[in-house]
């Protein structure tokens, strides 16, 4: 799993793009631009939109969050590189796993409010602004933004994974660096384009939200478990392997 | 629409901002809109909204103040046994984010 070049400890492509996937998928279980997708289309076909405005509102959306997931493992892997060296990139390491293992359990312990609907742990005020803005949305420009305020929104849980996607990025070569901050962008957004598939090919928009009402706990636990059992392997991959690849080099 | 007036103050949700008269049209709209959303069409969705809003309307009247939230609950009541997909969606789209 790792290469030793001169002290220097870094991944092989392969696994970086095995834990940018696993990140890519914790970060596609946050349920915060879900929730507005579905909010957005059931308000636009409430208001007898036409279909095809329905479609660019919902493609717009989904486009908002991928370009702010893009920009926002862009920048994780910008400061990273920033911090890293031979000696900091394993203290980074050890930083982002506790990171990751703490805010499992925080997603285990608080995602989900303990109430009727999905309403998830964010500050109410900007729950209801998301809500109100979301509802009057009528031009393809503002459900971008939506979709961009979304990501920002669910950042208190989403930077664990986008922090483990940029330390991964920043191992692969300059190249591999852009195709996997947009495998990142594309997989994380892969439930959004599901859901808007889902809405855009004439499926009940209840029957997608008593869906999510229903499975919200085991969202909840599939979450939380990955960035637990992913902040658990970079632990052991990362930092006691480079570890004892010291050691054993040392003697 | 042929409901008659009302003369039914409604407190808004919170209890901060000023009340205002019951007005049917606006719950009408509501209850439509939620019907719209599961894609029920659209004579159908006038039909359920406006026996809502006669229920509801019943439910008001002699009653100098109701809260919004009551009105809501009388209106999700009536739609249950209308629509029970567009009464899930009524009952929480307040909930979803």
């Amino acid at each position: 799993m790792l290469r030793v070049t001169k002290n220097k400890y870094t991944m092989n492509t392969s696994t970086a793009f095995i834990i940018l996937t696993v990140a890519a998928l914790i970060h596609a279980s946050f349920q915060l631009g879900t929730s507005m997708l579905t909010l957005l289309s059931s308000h636009t076909i409430g208001r007898k939109k036409s279909h095809a405005r329905l479609l660019l509102l919902t493609n717009s959306f989904v486009s908002g969050v991928l370009v702010m997931t893009i920009l926002l493992v862009s920048f994780c892997a910008m400061a990273l590189l920033r911090f890293s060296g031979t000696d900091n990139t394993q203290i980074l390491w050890v930083a982002i796993c506790g990171i990751s293992m703490m805010l499992g359990i925080s997603v285990w312990l608080f995602y989900y409010r303990k109430e009727k609907g999905t309403s998830i742990w964010i500050p109410r005020a900007w729950a209801a602004f998301l809500t109100t803005r979301t509802k009057k949305a009528t031009h393809s420009s503002e459900a971008f933004s939506l979709g961009m305020s979304s990501v920002i929104g669910e950042l208190l849980f989403l930077f664990a994974p986008l922090l483990v996607a940029g330390l991964a990025l920043i191992e692969l070569t300059p190249a591999l660096q852009l195709a996997g901050v947009t495998y990142y962008g594309i997989v994380s957004s892969l439930s959004l384009v599901i859901v808007s598939a889902l809405v855009g090919s004439g499926h009940s928009i209840s029957r997608i939200q008593k869906w999510r009402e229903t499975n919200k706990g085991f969202l909840q636990f599939a979450a939380g478990s990955g960035l637990l059992v992913l902040g658990f392997y970079l632990y052991v991959n990362e930092v006691a392997a480079s570890a004892s690849t010291i050691a054993v080099g040392g003697m | 629409m042929t409901t008659p007036a009302i003369d039914t103050h409604v407190v808004k949700r919170g209890g901060a901002r000023t009340t205002e008269r019951f007005s049917p049209e606006k719950l009408h709209a509501s209850v439509q809109a939620a019907c719209l959303s599961v894609r029920s069409p659209e004579g159908e969705a006038e039909i359920i909204a406006h026996r809502v809003v006669a229920a509801a309307s019943q439910w008001c009247y002699q009653k100098s103040t109701v809260t919004s939230r009551d009105i809501r609950r009388i209106a999700a009541r009536g739609l249950e046994l209308l629509h029970p997909e567009a009464a899930y969606l009524y009952q929480t789209h307040e909930m979803v984010v």
